[in-house]
């Protein structure tokens, strides 16, 4: 430290007892040198900080502009609420590192520890959401490129079990071809949801079966055969609305008589964006109390077994009809707001992968500001930090700051698509 | 970048708290709970935005200039750049006005290689316009 101070405004600097802080580098003039010339280094950190994350948003931004479909569906998939919770959970967590810095100018060394704590504590909280909202979106196979494949199947003979929906098992997104809306479904155990299946056969067994008994005693009373689509074929000009909701892509042919049910095969079926499906469309169909879906289909691997068994999701629960369960079930709002146009559009799995980059990148970013602060944290506990040197505080909050900055646009452009 | 700075005059601090050192603002409390409050409220709204249907892209321009003006909050007072050197002013600009050079030249130019590049085999890209080339 030298004695001449060469900065007016450091002319009050003696008269409290800091003088000579040991973390003053000799090769600075003074406390101040070192702490403008360490901030200076720091906002040219954080200008290139926003260049290196300007190249996702070019991502983004191009992305959006080219496939807006993409973006008003996909954001389906987010929810708002953990969004808008982390909001508030990185912006308390700006204010108390910005509170640090305060106290840490004020000689508080309490108030500093308590504020890295908060702060340490918010970012823990920031990620364990962002956990939540990762572990939900792997289980569904909600992921990037490719791998984004929300789709009720079961590969292999297994039966699609209408009763059985949903005790904890993996619960997706079923489209129901016949009203253009789509619904929650499930499947029965845990299937590999391997969407790239060949080997179709064009030959299923589908049967309705009629169960009975409670519990552990619940068993098949009788089953009927639910025959192909082809055989019920009617409308010569191929005009089935029951069926026609699956838009002819995935290869849709036969009309059928809406009140009966029946099964086609289906080739790249939207739900599964990928794999070929069974698929039984009940139409106008009254799913009787007391059945399951049995479907085996001849295919090595199988094909992969979809149920769409109600004609009207909108149709209010009634007890003791076999349906999906109560909290697995769209209201009429949800079912609007959220999958309100059919099936995913073409190349969804790109919405998450610039979600995953964008987010993995800036959680990577809170990771690093954790690490920061508990290293903060233990020089403050050792008391280190005074008036005069404050310096990695104030430089790490800029740079939680710019955290916090990313994650406000991030929060509206990923989750708060109209 | 010297002394001159107004960063830590007596006028820049007139709150009358007791600045322990001089060369750096100290935020004052009603200064950081004011900003916190109104990052609160605007969370808020941009969230509640979303339940009205503004029609065109008016509930992203809406939804971005809410970002703006709560990123511009947390610039000038939780980043204390109002009460900060020019010179760090002029850097974080200089930052987003490449950022945005960046993201409006990629956007100008994005539209430009799309029928050579992801045509579909069953719809090729019409023939180009104009003389065949010179081989």
């Amino acid at each position: 430290m030298s004695d001449d101070h060469p900065h007016d405004h450091d002319g009050h600097g003696d008269s409290h007892g800091h003088h000579g802080s040991p973390f003053i580098q000799h090769h600075y003039d003074d406390a101040q040198h070192q702490f403008d010339s360490g901030k200076l280094g720091m906002w040219f950190f954080l200008a290139q900080e926003i260049l290196f994350f300007s190249g996702l948003f070019v991502a983004y931004v191009l992305y959006r502009h080219h496939h807006p479909e993409i973006f008003s569906y996909a954001h389906h998939y987010l929810d708002v609420k953990w969004g808008a919770i982390n909001t508030v959970v990185l912006i308390m967590s700006s204010l108390s590192a910005a509170w640090a810095v305060r106290c840490a100018q004020l000689n508080q060394r309490k108030g500093l520890i308590g504020c890295l704590v908060f702060t340490i504590v918010c970012a823990f909280g920031f990620l364990g959401i962002k956990g939540i909202e990762y572990k939900h979106k792997i289980d569904e196979d909600i992921l990037w490129g490719r791998n984004f494949d929300p789709c009720i199947a079961s590969a292999g003979n297994h039966l699609l079990n209408k009763k059985n929906q949903c005790p904890g098992v993996k619960s997706s997104v079923v489209w129901s071809a016949s009203s253009k809306k789509a619904d929650r479904g499930c499947m029965e155990g845990d299937y590999d949801l391997d969407a790239h299946q060949e080997g179709v056969q064009g030959k299923c067994e589908v049967h309705e079966l009629t169960m009975g008994g409670v519990g552990k005693n619940r068993q098949e009373i009788s089953r009927r055969p639910i025959p192909p689509c082809e055989e019920l074929a009617i409308h010569a000009d191929g005009h089935a609305p029951a069926v026609e909701g699956a838009e002819g892509k995935s290869g849709h042919g036969g009309a059928h008589d809406a009140k009966k049910p029946c099964w086609e095969l289906v080739e790249n079926y939207h739900v599964c964006p990928s794999g070929p499906a069974a698929l039984v469309l009940y139409g106008d169909h009254e799913v009787r109390t007391g059945v399951e879906i049995e479907a085996k289909c001849e295919a090595a691997p199988p094909p992969v077994a979809l149920v769409d068994a109600f004609a009207d999701p909108d149709q209010p629960i009634v007890e003791g009809q076999i349906t999906f369960r109560k909290s697995e079930r769209l209201t009429k709002h949800e079912a609007q707001h959220k999958f309100a146009s059919g099936p995913p559009p073409e190349h969804t799995g790109m919405f998450f992968s610039i979600y995953f980059a964008m987010t993995g990148l800036h959680g990577i970013h809170v990771i690093v500001g954790i690490f920061i602060f508990i290293w903060l944290l233990i020089r403050a506990i050792k008391g280190h930090f005074t008036p005069e040197y404050f310096g990695p505080i104030d430089y790490a909050a800029l740079y939680w700051h710019l955290v916090d900055l990313i994650w406000i646009f991030l929060f509206p452009l990923l989750y708060l698509i109209h | 970048m010297s002394a001159a700075q107004p960063t830590t005059t007596p006028a820049s601090d007139g709150h009358g708290e007791a600045h322990a050192h001089g060369f750096a603002h100290t935020a004052t409390v009603k200064v950081l709970t004011r900003t916190f409050i109104a990052l609160m409220i605007l969370t808020l709204l941009t969230v509640g935005a979303t339940r009205i249907d503004l029609g065109g892209n008016y509930n992203l321009a809406l939804a971005m200039a809410i970002a703006v003006v709560k990123a511009t909050l947390v610039v000038l007072f939780f980043m204390h750049l109002r009460y900060d050197r020019l010179f760090h002013s002029v850097i974080i600009v200089g930052g987003l006005l490449f950022a945005a050079l960046f993201i409006g030249f990629a956007l100008m130019d994005s539209g430009q290689y799309q029928d050579t590049v992801l045509w579909d085999i069953r719809n090729p890209p019409p023939a180009p316009i104009g003389p065949p080339p010179i081989r």
